[in-house]
């Protein structure tokens, strides 16, 4: 219970970091607001001259794409972009010298940085529910329940591929090119433009070979009614299968990672 | 003139000969730059090609016609990142007083940040991408005409224009606030709202982006010319707001070097 508390006080100070830069929060969320702005205004010119395209109406296209942008901002939102320059830079002593455990005390910067991204999507999704009026149906308690769990599947899954990617500064001060490959993958490959089945089965086949649907796709599938009960249960496993590997991973990367770690410049 | 022109070629020639050996001491980081915008160009026109096989027409312009639209928005884009890369790092000369340094110097000091660290990554990216372009404009079903041609490298050329003001607009902010990472890439989410026709979006979206950060002028209405379409602001007044808007952010320059207390160094 001590030790819980300890990580709460990290979670309350990180919250109060992260508002310090009032405008830069403002800003950023502006630019993801007018992200969506643009995709759902694309989708309902595109509907104007059909009524159905790729097996998607009109109604059915702005509703997933507007669930999808809140899912995917939920999910991708993250306090730590700069980890990799964080641990180069020898900065992450400061953390390592500290009875804390090092994953707990960045979840703790990640899951503030969530909850505060969290407090602006329901303002933006608000506003952009006005004016594009999507039909939402209410999913039942027991999908709504299994959508939160697979929005939480979805950010410890992006969690931990970020302390991958962070991982990169133990050995390497060229941090920023993997992590722009990767955010160029996931616009495309996450669903939060265009539902993935809209592209061609075979291309579909092979993304799901990969986590990337698990970052808005499955989640705004299932909060649409789109997935059946036999299907829930497959993709909740394949989403926990993914947490495990990339938890494997992580836990062997960063061990060999802070055993070459020289703390440079401290 | 003449002897200034040739003077600040060498000292550009200089600055982007420092910028191409960075290129290649962070060679790995680069080439990921490179497959990742590859894999953005890609994936937009495949995305957009297939939306052509199901919808022919939208927002009253043929699918084809709304390719052209992006591929405008790709190469203004670009090259305005390949020429004006150093305005992203100019906060830290400022924070760091080494923008002093550059003050003293007998040279403008806007030439030296505006284009003191072209980029070469996009530089290399422009080239093969043009050559794409070029190929897919051969291959699509639009109405282009010479003079329509013409027209449209006269309005690119204006686009560049607005796009220099911008940047320098940023390089004002960056004075006065030292911070412009945000500004920098809310400009960059800006701009992406041109990879279509500006007049999609509904008002006051619209009118900000054809005159508040003028988007529109710079992508949309060199498309519509180019497609010998009636354009939704005439060339004359396009090309005049150009004019007008460099103007503007070269008199915000002055203005703001006059801000400028040189607190850190």
């Amino acid at each position: 219970m001590k030790s819980l508390r300890k990580y709460w006080s990290l979670l309350k100070i990180s919250w109060e970091t992260g508002l310090v830069y009032r405008v830069n929060i403002l800003l950023w969320r502006f630019r993801q607001f007018l992200l969506t702005l643009m995709s759902l205004t694309l989708w309902t010119v595109i509907f104007g001259s059909a009524d159905e395209v790729f097996s998607y109406t009109n109604a059915q296209m702005i509703t997933y794409i507007f669930v999808a942008s809140v899912a995917q901002s939920i999910i991708l939102a993250t306090a730590l972009n700069g980890l990799a320059r964080t641990v180069y830079t020898g900065e992450l002593s400061n953390v390592l010298v500290k009875p804390v455990s090092v994953y707990l005390y960045l979840a703790a910067q990640d899951v503030a940085d969530k909850l505060k991204n969290f407090g602006f999507i329901i303002f933006e999704s608000l506003g952009l529910y006005l004016i594009f009026q999507p039909p939402l149906v209410i999913p039942s308690a027991a999908i709504a329940t299994l959508f939160v769990l697979w929005l939480i599947g979805g950010a410890v899954l992006n969690f931990l591929i970020t302390l991958l990617f962070g991982a990169i500064g133990f050995w390497s001060p060229d941090i920023w090119g993997p992590r722009f490959l990767f955010f160029m993958i996931v616009s495309f490959t996450a669903g939060n433009l265009y539902p993935l089945d809209i592209l061609p089965e075979v291309l579909t086949r092979v993304l799901f070979l990969t986590p990337f649907p698990y970052f808005a796709y499955m989640q705004s599938q299932l909060f649409l009614g789109r997935i059946d009960s036999s299907e829930t249960l497959l993709h909740s496993a394949v989403l926990a299968f993914w947490i495990v590997v990339f938890a494997i991973i992580v836990k062997i990367v960063w061990g060999r990672g802070i055993r070459s770690y020289s703390a440079q410049g401290h | 003139m003449t002897k200034n022109l040739k003077r600040y070629w060498l000292i550009w020639k200089l600055l982007a000969a420092n910028a191409l050996q960075e290129t290649f001491v962070n060679r790995g980081s680069n080439i990921l730059f490179m497959i990742g915008k590859i894999f953005r160009l890609a994936m937009t026109l495949f995305l957009l090609f297939l939306i052509k096989s199901r919808v022919k027409e939208f927002a009253g312009y043929t699918t084809d016609e709304i390719v052209i639209f992006f591929l405008t928005y790709q190469f203004i884009d670009v090259l305005a990142q390949v020429a004006y890369r150093g305005v992203y790092i100019f906060t830290h000369y400022v924070r760091h007083g080494e923008f002093d340094f550059v003050l003293t110097k007998p040279l403008s000091p806007l030439f030296q940040a505006l284009t003191g660290k072209p980029d070469f990554n996009d530089a290399l990216f422009i080239i093969p991408t043009t050559i794409l372009s070029i190929w897919i404009v051969m291959q699509l079903e639009v109405n282009i005409t010479l003079a329509s041609f013409l027209w449209y490298l006269l309005l690119v050329a204006n686009g560049l224009l607005i796009a220099t003001s911008l940047h320098i607009l940023i390089l004002c902010l960056g004075i006065l606030t030292t911070e412009i990472d945000s500004a920098t890439w809310l400009y960059r989410d800006l701009m992406q709202l041109g990879r279509f026709p500006v007049n999609i979006y509904l008002e006051p979206v619209r009118l900000v982006l054809f005159f508040l950060v003028p988007v529109g002028m710079m992508i949309t209405i060199p498309s519509e010319v180019l497609l010998n379409r009636p354009p939704t602001y005439s060339v004359i007044l396009a090309t005049l707001f150009g004019v007008g808007f460099f103007w503007f952010s070269l008199r915000a320059w002055r203005w703001s070097l006059k801000q400028y207390s040189s607190a850190s160094s």
